[in-house]
């Protein structure tokens, strides 16, 4: 049941802001909803004090994809469709393409917004491994400052992001990439379709022959957010992308998240398998 | 030779298909009523509890509360049950699982009683909570329920022949045991009911998505203390059951019937999934324990069974559904010597009663993944071990029933599966594999230190070495209708209007499974006339008589019996009609067909039917009829196990061809190819639609449903976290019906609707085991399952964990 | 559980007693209160205060409706247009029974607040009827048998009507894609995915 709530429909950015300004404490942004509304549905303790909404789907200032000098700028509220169909971001930013064409179904994707997906920041958030691995860079504005830091950053635990109540993600920027990239994204779910992702991964490397000159790597699922792996990225430059060490910079990773999550009850499943899907991943990745 | 039909199993599109595609077909939650009020459940969060005190002071008062039901409001029974009367309509002295009631707020606004609901005080004293049916077992377990001698609810035998000296003349044996779990039905459409008082004397009036209006309407008069005919039951159009819109839908109306006569005001009641999934039956978790003895040939010499059914806390359907376990665990399987114990057990989790299936899918995956172990010990491949002991006419069952008087079409529906799929070939190939399946259950085993999970390189699957390839197969005999169960008798109603236009009801209910049409087929077959010129009827409990429950894959057989009959009452009554008209002696016979009726010997001679129900109006003949079909006697002796229990079977082979990736642990379904003889096919749609959902269901039940359960509570509420198949999940199904002869039903017309779902787990099972070399005894076949051999649980309670 | 019998004037004077009806004698008269208006009773109790003035594109049709803001828009479809057609089953945006077209997408209107459908254009599977002619979807779904129980019909052939509207001509795959979002209990899956290839051929 969704509790007695108010709702304000802004026409742009600044009304929304400026709403947001004004009742701090208890109002939220929805966008897409797709989070939100279940949520309320079965009560779920992170929305219990909402009182108000800022609805702001569909707002103009928020919903453009645009490439510039510094990057592609991705508005706050583009919808998962949206990202999909995007050619720019099929051809230059395909993972993200990739993770969006993932993310439930068709009606889900045609509300769920990117800013929306990693500022809810559930554990298994699918466009937040392919976003850290592009270093995106996002702009947080409010009616007293705009500021930009980098997604990693931003991402603190699940659930909780550094947004303040009265902050709006608006923008999203992924630096340009150099074409010599090449990477992967993928998704485990226990179902084709309509699946809580179990474990996903991206992947990507800039080799150099057969030397691994830079790579990036990100998880999400495994974790309790989704995340970087630098050192084990820092481990892998200057190394040759053969099998041996493929295999060993997958077991790196398997030991990382073990020492980031401890023992978890899915432990037993998704150690294993993310360091073997992680594995085949860098052989895709590599040898294409 | 087979009889030529001008419209039995020809591809006929729903008669109710219309009203469906535009959104205009009414189910429950559609209808409203002036004046209506809603009923919202009380229950308090607890498994297993005494019931100290109920304080309603904080609600009674309210003015969003225009009444309180609970069981002192009951007039009648405050206790049911289909067999057992041990269900209470509202709890008073104790919960014995979190989906029990303790009352029901009525009022004007649903969401204000939401809120409302958590008010009520209940001062309660938690008892021990037992969730394992072997442990409920044990002579010193706490009694569920206090006024029985134990927790056990049932306890079939079966004993043939001596199962010690078989086993003592077998070269092997082969012991397993099996596990499978709690099933929800996931009907698309929560339950919903509305209960209208009547004026006067009339009683009440209940609408809903009910499966079984006259099971419903017997409780909900002994809950009221009603003579039968002053409840009225009809039923909405029904968005799914599959056996599960029975008990639930049946308390339900005794309470949505109890708030209306307090009230005086239609009450509805509609559940949200999560009140679904929480309250509603399940299908049983089992526990089987399989030991065969086999000779160096093949041949079964004796099997030994003992299962353990989880009744939860409810004994419901409990008894029927493990009886056709005990009928069937051996599968259809020559075995002299057999002896079966199949105990239903109370405990403290949801309580589980009728599901499509109906106590086969259980012992069938157990049973068919022993057969290809055996085959696989002997180097057989899993068609020869079939083949060796496979039913074939004159064959006799566990139960000591001789197959004879219809097709014992085991063997053909084997070889055709077989044939199809280019089985044993391909059996064989993927017996020979490269790198096994990792075992990280064995890895997790060695240390409680965590350092196991981290892979050593040669653990590494090579990228060709991911997906695997497995087929397999799975076949059964299932006993058609009720059986030994009970009365087994269907009514149906048919009225022929004087433009030769037909209203046509049958006591059976449509379960969405198309039923409508299949017997406006049977009407129109027998008549001449076309599906179209049949309006059938909406269910009343009033209008036609009990004919039983929508069960047991009874409808086509049962039901188009019935309606056969009534339609061939009306056209020898239209015959005498034509005779004298025509002035035909008494042994003239007619050809009734596309509308026209013709001398047999001079189609010359014809009328067109609307003509001649004119005629026969006119004359005062009457034109409706009821059909009366009862099935024929069947003899149990409950002792020994012994008896024809049913009066006729069907016989089903599935192939399953599976890619599993070895490194997740995912099963993708690439086909299916279901094999099933339902004796006459009437609507070839119809038969396809039914292959298709059990198919799906069935793999449903092999690789993703599970109900868990900790310490009583449902961990899968909703489906988010109850993932049925989407279009997605599974690749082709490809039905296939060989027909057989059959003296009963409409022209030998059988069962279908359960056969196509108990193959589909256990062919699953099946041909993971030929990708993957590794047997596997619990579903589903999970993710987990796959690499671990077991079952992981998320030990919060928050939705979405990863 | 003693059993009590039904027919007993017993019981019934305790079904009396238990109910607190007036009515004495043997004979059970009913308690029937007077009917209350319809729409009287679909209203909400909540305060009116915390309406919102909605304009609402259902249809074609723009209806003037005064909503709470924690309204979804399938409620309002179902409970005061009652264009009861749009289906809620889980409530969760899980299963697809609630599809709508919101400006021409596919859409969970289970997931949508009511309020923030206002200026755009939204088509339930009453929509999609032309008059006395069924759409080619609706066509395709009679003819191909993409129905069993029909409960998850309506969101099946609205997801599909978004699928033929941005891609007239889709393969398989992009129906098995598209489709995949709206769960069918009685799996009838190959039907319905039958259907929406047939209407993209007939359309």
């Amino acid at each position: 049941m969704i509790p007695e709530i108010g709702y304000i429909r802004p026409r742009n950015l600044r009304e929304a802001l400026e709403a947001l300004g004004e009742n701090r404490e208890t109002i939220r942004v929805i966008a897409g909803g797709t989070d939100i509304i279940p949520g309320f549905h079965i009560n779920s303790r992170r929305f219990r004090d909402i009182r108000t909404l800022v609805d702001i789907s569909g707002l103009p200032d928020l919903t453009f994809v645009d490439l510039e000098n510094d990057g592609l700028h991705i508005g706050g509220a583009v919808t998962f469709t949206d990202i999909v169909k995007n050619p720019i971001i099929r051809e230059e930013y395909p993972l993200l393409a990739q993770a969006a064409f993932r993310v439930g179904s068709v009606q889900i994707r045609n509300r769920a917004t990117i800013a929306g997906n990693f500022v809810n920041n559930a554990p298994c958030a699918d466009s937040v491994p392919p976003l850290l691995v592009y270093d995106a860079v996002i702009k947080i504005q409010s009616t007293r400052s705009e500021k930009t830091l980098p997604l990693e950053d931003f991402l603190l635990k699940p659930y909780k992001t550094q947004l303040q109540p009265d902050e709006i993600v608006s923008e999203i920027v992924l630096p340009p990439l150099k074409k010599e990239y090449r990477g992967e994204f993928y998704k485990l779910g226990r179902r084709r379709s309509v699946a809580i992702s179990r474990i996903t991964l991206a992947v990507l490397v800039k080799l150099q022959d057969r030397t691994i000159e830079d790579i990036r790597i990100a998880s999400g699922a495994v974790t309790p957010i989704g995340r970087r792996f630098r050192e084990l990225e820092d481990l892998a430059k200057g190394e040759t992308a053969e099998v041996d060490f493929l295999k060993e910079l997958s077991v790196k990773l398997g030991e990382e998240i073990l020492k980031i999550t401890g023992l978890r009850w899915s432990s037993a499943y998704k150690l294993p398998v993310v360091q073997q899907m992680f594995y085949l991943l860098l052989r895709r990745v590599c040898n294409r | 030779m087979r009889k030529k039909f001008s419209i039995v199993g020809k591809p006929v599109v729903r008669r109710d298909g219309l009203e469906k595609v535009t959104g205009q077909a009414k189910f429950a939650d559609d209808i409203n009523v002036p004046g209506q009020l809603y009923g919202v459940m009380v229950r308090i969060p607890v498994s297993h509890a005494k019931i100290l005190s109920v304080d309603y002071s904080a609600v009674e008062n309210h003015p969003a509360v225009a009444a309180i039901c609970h069981a002192g409001d009951i007039p009648g029974a405050k206790k049911v049950g289909p067999i057992k009367q041990d269900q209470p309509v509202f709890c008073y002295d104790k919960v014995v699982t979190p989906g029990d009631v303790i009352a029901m707020l009525v009022g004007e606004s649903e969401e204000e009683l939401l809120k409302l609901r958590d008010l009520v005080k209940v001062e309660y004293e938690p008892l021990p909570v037992l969730t394992d049916p072997l442990k409920a077992l044990k002579s010193d377990a706490p009694l569920i329920h206090p006024d029985q001698k134990s927790n056990l609810i049932v306890h079939h035998r079966l004993r043939k022949g001596d199962v010690d000296a078989g086993f003592a003349e077998s070269d092997y044996i082969l012991e397993q045991t099996y596990t499978t779990p709690f099933i929800e039905h996931a009907y698309i459409e929560p339950e919903a009911v509305i209960a209208v008082p009547r004026e006067g004397d009339k009683g009440v009036h209940i609408t809903g998505s009910i499966q079984n209006p006259f099971t419903t309407r017997k409780i909900v008069a002994k809950v009221l203390g009603f003579p039968l005919a002053k409840v009225r039951i009809q039923q909405a159009e029904l968005g799914g059951s599959f056996g599960g819109k029975d008990d639930i839908m049946n308390i339900l109306s005794a309470r949505a019937a109890l708030a209306a006569l307090k009230t005086g005001r239609p009450v509805k009641i509609r559940y949200r999934r999560e009140d679904s999934i929480l309250e509603s039956y399940k299908r049983h978790a089992y526990h089987l324990h399989y030991k065969v003895g086999f000779n160096k040939d093949g041949k079964i010499k004796a099997m030994k069974i003992d299962v353990v059914a989880d009744g939860g806390a409810y004994s419901s359907m409990t008894p029927f559904v493990t009886w056709r376990t005990v009928v069937q665990a051996t599968g259809p399987y020559e075995t002299e010597n057999v002896w079966t114990d199949v105990r239903g057990v109370y405990t403290n989790n949801p309580y589980t009663g009728a599901m499509r299936g109906f106590g086969s899918p259980q012992p069938i995956f157990a049973q068919e993944s022993i057969m290809d172990e055996i085959a696989i010990q002997l180097g057989m491949t899993p068609d020869e071990i079939r083949r060796i002991n496979g039913f074939k006419p004159g064959s006799v069952t566990a139960t000591g029933h001789k197959l004879e008087n219809h097709d014992v079409n085991l063997l053909t529906v084997l070889e055709t599966a077989v044939t199809k799929t280019g089985f044993s070939e391909k059996w064989k190939k993927n017996q020979r594999r490269g790198k096994m399946l990792p075992d990280y259950a064995a890895l997790e085993e060695i240390s409680a230190n965590p350092g196991p999970f981290i892979l050593h390189k040669d653990d590494f699957l090579e990228p060709d070495e991911v997906y695997r390839k497995g087929i397999g197969l799975a076949v059964s005999f299932r006993g058609c209708s009720l059986g030994a169960e009970g009365v087994d008798a269907v009514a149906a109603y048919l009225s022929l209007q004087q433009d030769g236009s037909a209203y046509l009801l049958s006591g059976l209910a449509e379960n969405g499974q198309g039923m409508r049409t299949t017997y406006s087929i049977v009407a129109a077959e027998v008549l001449g006339i076309s599906p179209d010129d049949v309006f059938y009827l909406d269910l009343d409990t009033g209008y036609v008589g009990d004919s039983g429950p929508t069960v047991a894959s009874r409808a086509t057989l049962m039901g188009g019996g019935a309606t056969r009959a009534a339609a061939e009452i009306l056209r020898s009554r239209l015959e005498n009609v034509l005779r004298q008209h025509w002035n035909l002696p008494e042994n003239a016979c007619f050809v009734f067909r596309d509308r026209q009726v013709y001398a047999e010997n001079n189609p010359e001679r014809k009328i067109a039917f609307a003509e001649l129900c004119d005629l026969a109006y006119n004359q005062a003949v009457n034109l409706a009829a009821i059909g009366w079909y009862a099935g024929p006697k069947v003899h149990w002796d409950e002792t020994v196990g012994q008896g024809p229990a049913y009066f006729t079977y069907v016989y089903g082979c599935q192939v399953a061809e599976v890619t599993v990736n070895i490194a997740t642990g995912e099963v993708y379904v690439d086909r299916v190819v279901a094999v099933h003889d339902p004796g006459t096919v009437i609507n070839l749609l119809g038969a396809q639609g039914q292959v298709y959902g059990g198919v799906t269901q069935g793999a449903g039940y092999g690789l993703w449903e599970e109900i868990s359960v900790d310490k009583g509570f449902i961990r899968e509420l909703n489906f988010d976290q109850y993932l049925i198949p989407t279009s997605k999940d599974i690749g082709e199904i490809v039905p296939i019906f060989v027909e057989g002869e059959d003296q009963y039903g409409p022209w030998g017309a059988k069962s279908l609707g359960e056969p196509t779902l108990e193959l589909t787990a256990a062919a699953i099972a099946n041909a993971v085991r030929n990708a993957t070399g590794k047997r596997f005894f619990h579903l589903p076949l999970n993710l987990e399952e796959i690499l671990l051999s077991k079952k992981l649980h998320p030990t919060s309670k928050n939705r979405g964990s990863a | 559980m003693k059993k009590k019998s039904v027919s007993s004037s017993l019981s019934r004077r305790q079904f009396l007693k238990g109910f607190g009806s007036g009515v004495a004698g043997s004979v059970a008269l009913n308690k029937i209160a007077s009917a209350l208006p319809l729409q009287k009773t679909l209203e909400k109790a909540a305060n009116d205060a915390n309406r919102t003035p909605l304009n609402l594109s259902v249809n074609g049709k723009t209806y003037r409706l005064s909503v709470e803001p924690n309204r979804t828009l399938a409620e309002v479809i179902r409970e005061d247009l009652q264009l009861t057609g749009t289906k809620v089953v889980c409530n969760h945006g899980e299963c697809g029974a609630c599809t709508v077209l919101l400006d021409g997408e596919a859409v969970y209107s289970c997931h949508i607040l009511a309020l923030d459908a206002e200026g755009k254009s939204v088509t339930t599977i009453e929509g999609l009827l032309g008059g006395e002619e069924l759409h080619p979807l609706q066509k395709a779904f009679v003819k191909k048998d993409g129905i069993q129980c029909g409960f998850c019909t309506p969101g099946q052939i609205m997801a599909a009507q978004a699928l033929l509207l941005k891609n007239p001509r889709p393969a398989k795959e992009d129906v098995l894609e598209g489709m995949s979002g709206n769960l069918c209990r009685c799996g009838a899956y190959p039907k319905i995915i039958e259907s929406v290839l047939e209407a993209a051929k007939t359309d």
